[in-house]
């Protein structure tokens, strides 16, 4: 080996010497990364219970806030909940307590002192929280009166509802949460925003109520869902009359008024 | 080091059956601890501590889930410079086979569950979230539920007590214990919680889901049997069977026929004007007939 052969080598370890060293400057100089493990984007939350974000980082290390140099590289994360900062998390855990609706969710990176990186390293998801469930087809039904029954004129109504909550109505849209319509012949008859059983008054005769389940801005759900019942309205059913003298009193005053008119024509006649 | 404790001047010659046994001792431990599989399986493990299989976690609270780790190191993924290791990760929590949590730390971890029967899993996973192989992953089984861990549920009619009297209209009250009542709205069965249901001689007339108390009207006359019955969420009698009955006695008020009432008061008033009638016919027939006879 000459000379030449040497030097040339040498350049050659060289150069893989820096190339590798420059690698490893590349790798240690990976950005920071944050990816959202949960909730999913556009998730359903049902029944209301915290919403549970899980994120990783990547090239970051979460320290509390206040308690490290500001670092490119250390730091925690900040929470927007519908663009305002919520909370700061150092653990890639934490749970958001949200009130029914849409809402958007977005996690960034911040060094200890509260800057977000250059560039920045943020990610967001959409969530719509309910406190219905998150999944399952709204349903009613009517346990009474059954269909076909003969009531009184004072009746309550009651009704049973699977995979929707009942909520006031005038708030937000939102997935399985609602109200009910109350329909008597047709016609509006009363709003239903809890579980108790609903009064009704109706005279003597043949009706239909139906109970249609409505979002909170008062629209059918869709598909629709309602039940109807049909039943007749006696006032005086399970009552006991012992006997109806009303006929016999009716006779009576007829035999009556034409004793009286024929003793005044008699009188008259005297 | 230990060979420069050895006395100088010593030679390794009367050393070589100690050392002989040595080896041998060693082999032997070496083959044991292959043979062994307890040895061989010595790796992470991970155990839930809290709570027990089968747990019910009343009143509505949170499920706490306590766990302990050996042979692993709980790290925060994605620090910079880690490598990723076998020994070291972090715990991802299943609950009914969906994606619930992650621990960093050995810490409780605070799950709000849904009530009605539910699975947790707990995972090691290594930095990048793979599972370790072999797997470690124990589960439990609970139920969440709004009604209390334990106790029989009861349920007892307060009002009307039975033989009452009463109207056509009665409110009827019910004391219940070891039972939470909740808003049936098509959620899983759960122990303890539920609603009642009402039933007058047998037919359902309402479903109630609060303390207050039931109304039931337009009760026919007569006696009426009032049966008051614990209900899971989804409607079905609890196992065994919780209610309480009462019978009353209806008897309304004076039955307002008005077509009768009329008719009997004009009746009794044409009666009155009839008597009156006759009663002067009478005296005026005496009066003329006095008259009569004194005037010859």
């Amino acid at each position: 080996m000459n000379v030449r052969t040497f030097a040339l080598l040498v350049a050659m370890m060289g150069l893989v010497f820096l190339s590798g060293g420059s690698a490893s400057d590349v790798r240690a100089a990976s950005p920071p990364a944050l990816s959202i493990l949960l909730p999913v984007n556009n998730a359903v939350l049902g029944n209301a219970s915290p919403v549970p974000v899980v994120f990783t980082v990547s090239n970051f290390n979460l320290t509390e806030p206040g308690t490290g140099p500001s670092s490119p590289n250390a730091g925690h994360v900040a929470v927007f909940v519908d663009g305002g900062l919520t909370m700061q998390v150092a653990v890639d855990a934490f749970r958001l307590a949200l009130a029914s609706g849409p809402h958007m969710i977005l996690l960034q990176l911040v060094m200890d002192n509260g800057t977000a990186l250059s560039p920045d390293v943020s990610q967001s998801v959409s969530v719509n929280v309910t406190q219905g469930p998150a999944t399952g087809q709204p349903g009613i039904s009517i346990a009474f009166p059954m269909e076909g029954a003969i009531l009184g004129t004072d009746l309550y109504l009651s009704y049973r509802v699977s995979n929707f909550v009942l909520v006031p109505p005038g708030r937000l849209n939102v997935t399985n949460e609602g109200h009910i319509h109350v329909i008597v012949d047709g016609s509006f008859y009363a709003e239903v925003a809890d579980y108790q059983p609903v009064h009704l008054g109706l005279p003597d005769g043949a009706h239909n109520v139906t109970l249609q389940l409505v979002d909170s801005l008062h629209r059918p759900l869709n598909p629709a869902v309602s039940a109807s019942a049909h039943f007749t309205v006696h006032a005086l059913v399970g009552r006991v009359i012992p006997v109806d003298y009303t006929t016999y009193f009716g006779i009576t005053n007829l035999a009556l008024a034409f004793a009286i008119v024929a003793l005044m024509y008699r009188k008259l006649e005297a | 080091m230990v060979r420069a404790l050895a006395p100088a001047g010593n030679t390794v010659t009367p050393h070589r059956p100690a050392a002989a046994i040595a080896l041998l001792l060693l082999l032997g431990v070496v083959g044991l601890s292959v043979a062994n599989p307890s040895v061989a399986a010595a790796g992470p493990t991970l155990v839930i501590s809290s709570p027990a299989d089968g747990t019910v976690v009343g009143n509505g609270t949170p499920v706490v889930v306590d766990f302990v780790v050996s042979g692993f190191v709980l790290v925060q993924p994605g620090r910079v410079g880690q490598v990723v290791g076998p020994t070291e990760g972090h715990v991802d929590v299943y609950v009914d086979g969906g994606y619930a949590w992650m621990a960093t730390r050995v810490e409780l971890i605070v799950l709000p569950l849904s009530s009605g029967p539910h699975t947790i899993r707990l995972q090691l996973v290594d930095d990048v979230g793979n599972a370790l192989s072999p797997d470690v992953s124990p589960a439990v089984r609970v139920v969440a539920t709004h009604g209390p861990a334990g106790g029989v549920p009861t349920i007892r009619i307060v009002s009307p007590v039975p033989a009452q009297v009463t109207g056509h209209d009665v409110y009827v009250s019910v004391e219940i214990s070891n039972f939470t009542f909740v808003d049936a709205h098509g959620q899983p069965n759960a122990p303890n919680e539920g609603h009642f249901e009402l039933f007058l001689a047998g037919v359902l007339r309402q479903d109630l889901s609060r303390y207050d108390t039931g109304f039931m009207v337009d009760l026919p006359d007569g006696n009426n049997t009032i049966t008051a019955r614990l209900v899971n969420n989804d409607h079905t009698p609890l196992n065994p069977d919780v209610f309480a009955t009462v019978t009353i006695f209806v008897k309304g008020a004076s039955v307002s026929v008005l077509y009768q009432t009329l008719s009997g008061g004009v009746a009794v008033l044409l009666a009155a004007i009839l008597v009156v009638l006759i009663f002067r016919r009478r005296k005026a027939i005496t009066r003329i007939t006095k008259a009569r006879t004194e005037k010859p």
